[in-house]
């Protein structure tokens, strides 16, 4: 019966653009490498699995580069559901530098750790995987399939040190309210999917449209699937795992989240947004307006009363998330939808640059003050002066302070903003005007206690920096030096306003 | 109503029946029946074997990673039954996607293998 049942489907091979997807087949087959690898190593030799997810990480960015220098511009793969574009590709190769960055912060971590060295490199690149399959979905089941390849395997990464409470804590957490944003996006889709009949993201654009039969129902999908995604970017009031998975999941790991994984909770939100909803404005922009001005505020407020540096990191990146939703909120206003996609695109890349550099600085020093308190790294200048000045950078990028990136993301998102020119728009600016005011008052407490407060239990003994972390440091300390000084390199990505199937381009 | 509610009306008297044709039988047989209780009557039916142990025993955390590696080749035999009567069709490309779907579940078989779990200590 079943064999008579499948013969009526209709059936042929797709044809598959296999440069188009090499980087993905590249990641795919390294993570059965590293698991091959990482079952035949003696215990002594695992140390080669970080090392392999090195190169499988930049072996995927070679197809990422050669795609981008290829003819044709945009590839579109199994009928516009799969797309390589200018704007995956950026994204593409933002998460595979990211996740490079973060195996570096790994290394001696995981190591000295005795954690499971294989599986955890394992799901790392599982979870950037789904990372690079997500920048390039254009369609609600891909999208959906690639969160939760991205996050399953992050929620046993934040759970990782086994037998810490906090760990325990922090995994089960994000497994509890992210499955619980899953379900409440999944609901968002299924009505999408009702209302129009196609999972095709550029298919429902096409569906929901001001003129056509826009009610209720349409309203309900578009906030469930944008209150499932503001659960992943942690925008408030859906932000409270986010200080507890933070403080208690491994500090690469916490990196990784506050950087790879919110970065895809952006891409993700965005891709919808602009290819599947844009004529439904009234609906998402007001929503994006007011969680974007909770998110800046209240991550700002709460920071300044942290005495935990991971956790006002926490609180920094949750309110770092509201200015990516700054430009969102307005973005289908006028002419505000070009330079709103380029400063979210661009505000990520900066941010990644200066958040995992303030992590590396972070591990770093804590392998000596084995602290995370604040008031830890009093006289950090003193000891230390190369990690102090490097934190000074990435704290004052982080604040948004002129030569460096932080400025020139912060400056690209208040400049699509005020593209729209209405008064949400400019309301919207004013609030993210004094937050950044305001953000410099956390900031400047950690700057001031590296230069001017003594060491605590008059530590003086200089830091040995293993190298990956030196790598690290190097990377992210280049790329926001020269995002900031040269913000060209990066505003070129402004001209790929064209979401490759967004309606009505 | 609407035709699409009304729809479910039969559903609901479908249940009510149910309920009680089951309630009336089991109420006659209630009535109808002698009270006689002793201890083996009132044992707690194990498919004729004594009970032993209370209800809330403990069994082998083991069975989890078995229950769980049972759980890949199930999934798996989902997948290549309806592929197998069809396979002519799929051709080539079939059987290389379906090669790699197989050495993918195969490898989390070497992984658990490797780790030993499938030693009954």
């Amino acid at each position: 019966m079943l064999a008579s049942i499948l013969a009526q489907v209709p059936w042929q091979a797709p044809s598959i653009d296999y440069h188009a997807i090499a980087p993905e087949i590249v990641l795919a087959a390294g993570i059965v490498l590293i698991i091959l690898v990482d079952l035949f190593v003696g215990e002594s030799k695992k140390w080669v699995t970080a090392s392999l997810t090195g190169f499988v990480l930049l072996g995927a960015l070679i197809p990422v580069l050669t795609l981008a220098v290829s003819d044709p511009d945009a590839r579109s793969l199994f009928d516009g559901r799969y797309v390589i574009d200018e704007y995956a590709l950026t994204l593409k190769a933002l998460f595979l530098i990211a996740g490079y960055v973060v195996v570096l912060l790994s290394q001696n971590h995981v190591e000295e750790g005795d954690y499971y060295q294989g599986e955890y490199y394992t799901l790392l690149l599982t979870s950037l995987t789904g990372m690079v399959m997500m920048a390039s979905s254009r369609d609600l089941v891909s999208i959906f399939v690639a969160l939760e390849f991205l996050s399953i395997p992050a929620y046993m990464l934040a759970a990782w040190r086994k037998r810490d409470r906090k760990s325990n804590e922090a995994g089960v957490k994000y497994y509890l309210l992210g499955v619980f944003a899953s379900a409440v996006m999944l609901y968002g889709m299924s009505l999408l999917y009702g209302v129009t009949g196609s999972t095709l993201l550029s298919e429902i654009g096409r569906q929901i449209t001001v003129d056509g039969d826009f009610g209720g129902v349409h309203a309900l999908a578009i906030v469930f699937v944008v209150v499932g995604f503001a659960f992943k970017v942690s925008a408030v009031p859906f932000h409270t795992w986010a200080p507890d998975t933070y403080e208690g999941a491994p500090t690469p790991v916490t990196a990784f989240l506050s950087v790879a994984s919110k970065a895809a909770g952006f891409v993700a939100l965005v891709t919808i947004l602009y290819v599947g909803v844009p004529q439904a404005k009234d609906v998402w922009q007001p929503f994006l307006w007011v969680l974007a001005a909770l998110t800046m505020t209240v991550g700002n407020l709460l920071a300044l009363r942290q005495s935990n540096i991971v956790r006002m990191l926490a609180y920094s990146s949750i309110s770092q998330g509201g200015f990516i939703l700054m430009p969102l909120a307005v973005a289908g206003t006028g002419d505000a939808a070009g330079p709103a996609l380029q400063a979210v695109v661009v505000y990520l890349l900066v941010y990644a640059a200066m958040n995992l550099g303030m992590f590396a600085v972070v591990i770093a020093a804590a392998r000596t003050t084995r602290s995370g308190e604040i008031s830890s790294f009093g006289g950090l200048f003193s000891y230390a002066p190369g990690l102090g000045v490097l934190m000074t950078i990435f704290l004052a990028s982080l604040a948004g302070i002129p030569p460096l990136g932080g400025w020139i993301a912060k400056f690209a998102a208040f400049r699509a903003v005020l593209e729209a020119g209405n008064g949400w728009a400019y309301g919207i600016a004013v609030i993210g005007a004094v937050n950044s005011v305001i953000a410099f008052g956390y900031y400047g407490n950690v700057m001031r206690e590296v230069w001017m407060k003594p060491a605590p239990n008059g530590e003086t003994r200089a830091v040995a920096t293993p190298t990956s972390l030196v790598a690290a440091l190097t990377i992210t300390g280049a790329a926001t030096l020269l995002l900031g000084v040269l913000p060209g390199t990066v505003l070129r990505f402004g001209d790929l306003a064209d979401l490759v199937g967004a309606f009505g381009r | 109503m609407s035709d699409f509610l009304r729809s479910y009306l039969t559903v609901f008297w479908f249940g009510l029946a149910a309920l009680l044709l089951a309630s009336l039988l089991l109420g006659i047989a209630v009535l109808v029946r002698p009270s006689r209780p002793n201890r083996e009557k009132l044992l707690t039916y194990e498919s004729g074997v004594d009970p032993v142990g209370d209800g809330w025993s403990q069994s082998q955390i083991r069975y989890y990673v078995f229950a769980l590696l049972f759980v890949i080749f199930d999934v798996e035999a989902v997948f290549i039954f309806p592929w197998a009567t069809q396979l002519e069709r799929y051709g080539t490309f079939g059987l290389v996607e379906m090669g790699v779907f197989v050495g993918v579940l195969l490898l989390g078989l070497v992984y658990a293998w490797r780790k030993g779990v499938l030693r009954w200590v």
